[in-house]
């Protein structure tokens, strides 16, 4: 993969204690799917990602497979699917 | 509250089909796709000046569109119009339906085009007719409900119109063989070749293209504005077509059809390039060489078309003209697509239950795609050559590598299958 191939990162992204956040609500696909492996191929270490997403991104699941990484679903308000994404591998 | 994503995947809002729908679209292809070299196998002595008529090469013909084409472009897009337009699947009864009705109207169809059997190919096409009335109903009901990508949505509303038009068109071409024609034959033909290949088949390959290729490369969306201008291009050039069948200006129109229909591509290729070269992802391997090919022969087949157009002299014009558009676009395109979206899906639906999804690479099969790879390609020129050269010697051995190809795709997808039923590793 070749993660600075798009200069212009997609999504909202900021840090907290829990990790880094990525907000891709609103995105037009594959704008998500992009942003957060965008991200995710950005951390080298064991930082957890947080995604704050409209809908279950069914397309991510696999791709993180590919790259070693997995997702669980965290309590959200209604509307919202939050995922923490960690590294496996 | 914590759940793996796959069991996430299992909620009762899914937008995925139970894993028996598509991959029972996708197996029927398979199965139809290793017929279709049989079948041409079978029909090699008529093939290099085949252009039209009952017999084994329009059953092979058939097989390949109706059974590998259609088949999996249904399931394809039964499956990805919910999850790209955020919807709910609204039924799972009427998708398996469609599949166990299809199915068996395809191999009629073949059979009794094949085998010059009209009541056999009467029933197949009320089957396959009855069908692709029913899927046209559930794609209508998605497109309806689609939530975003316009573009994508513009391109299935167009096709939709065009399977109307193919779907005419065929009836009127059974009833010319049992002597009760509805329009000229001539017309119908040339209707049902333009609107079933360009327009129902083409306008989804081209649609789906607006999902996939992104995904896949990992680049942003396309603009939507350019492939709303290149699906409004590809049915002017479907209109202005189809005044020429119908005698209006013939010669005039079919060379502006094209001319519209190549910027069409043009604008189509140009964002599809863009997606591939601005993608996260550069390395996309074999699959993405087939598709690469197929993008080269969709503008092959254009200029095939205006030489046509034109009345070149070129030897068996017409049967390399459909050759290049079914078997060297989409075919080529829709095989390279398949077997980068097989293992995805089984990853996808492998992953219910599980911490841990497996590994879409962790499904697949190199070496019987590697095989594919190089015995579609060689078949295809094969029977270039054959068409060519007048020879049905060399169009027998091109149908007989692509036979062994399609061979080796079927194992690559039992392969797939079995490595998706796997049971999950203990934790």
């Amino acid at each position: 993969m070749n993660p600075s191939a798009d200069p212009a990162p997609l999504g909202i992204r900021w840090r907290e204690r829990d990790g880094v956040h990525i907000d891709v609500r609103g995105l037009a696909p594959p704008g998500p799917l992009v942003a957060i492996l965008q991200l995710v191929a950005s951390i080298s270490d064991a930082t957890p990602v947080l995604v704050h997403h409209d809908r279950d991104p069914l397309m991510l699941y696999a791709e993180l497979a590919q790259i070693g990484w997995r997702a669980e679903r965290l309590p959200s308000p209604a509307g919202e699917v939050l995922l923490r994404l960690e590294r496996t591998q | 509250m914590k759940l793996a994503a796959g069991a996430f995947l299992a909620g009762a809002t899914s937008r995925l089909l139970p894993a028996s729908i598509p991959f029972c679209y996708f197996g029927a292809a398979v199965v139809f796709h290793l017929c279709a070299w049989l079948a041409l196998l079978a029909g090699a002595g008529q093939l290099p000046r085949f252009s039209a008529g009952p017999g084994w090469p329009l059953a092979a013909l058939h097989l390949v569109t109706l059974g590998v084409l259609v088949m999996t472009a249904i399931g394809a897009s039964l499956q990805l119009l919910p999850v790209a337009t955020r919807q709910p699947v609204r039924s799972t009864r009427w998708p398996a339906i469609i599949c166990w009705l299809y199915t068996p109207g395809v191999a009629a169809v073949a059979l009794g085009m094949g085998r010059g059997v009209p009541l056999l190919l009467g029933l197949g096409a009320a089957a396959v007719t009855l069908a692709l009335i029913a899927y046209a109903a559930l794609l209508a009901i998605n497109l309806y409900g689609a939530r975003g990508m316009p573009g994508v949505v513009a391109h299935g509303w167009a096709a939709l119109g065009c399977l109307l038009v193919v779907l005419a068109t065929a009836l009127s071409l059974a009833l010319t063989w049992l002597g009760l024609p509805l329009l000229d034959h001539a017309t119908a033909v040339a209707l049902h070749i333009a609107f079933a290949a360009y327009g129902f088949m083409g306008l989804l390959a081209l649609g789906l293209s607006y999902i996939l290729v992104p995904m896949f490369a990992l680049s942003a969306a396309p603009d939507e504005r350019q492939s709303i201008t290149s699906c409004a291009l590809v049915v002017a050039a479907l209109a202005l077509a189809a005044l020429a069948a119908f005698g209006v200006a013939p010669q005039l129109l079919r060379i502006v059809a094209i001319t519209v229909g190549s910027a069409a591509v043009a604008l189509h290729l140009r964002q599809m390039l863009g997606a591939l070269r601005t993608g996260m992802r550069r390395e996309l391997g074999r699959s993405f060489t087939l598709v690469r090919i197929g993008w080269v022969l969709l503008a092959v087949s254009l200029a095939a078309a205006l030489a046509l157009a034109l009345d070149a002299p070129l030897p068996g014009g017409p049967t390399l003209f459909g050759l290049t558009l079914i078997g060297g676009w989409l075919l080529t395109f829709l095989l390279g697509i398949l077997q980068r979206i097989l293992p995805f899906l089984a990853s996808m639906h492998a992953a219910r239950g599980r911490l841990r999804p497996p590994t879409p690479s962790s499904l697949s099969a190199d070496r019987p795609l590697a095989i594919h790879f190089a015995c579609h390609l060689t078949a295809l020129a094969g029977l270039a050559l054959a068409v060519v050269t007048d020879s049905p010697t060399l169009a027998a051995l091109a149908a007989g590598v692509g036979a062994l190809g399609a061979t080796a795709f079927a194992v690559f997808f039992l392969v797939l299958l079995r490595r998706m039923q796997r049971p999950a590793p203990a934790a």
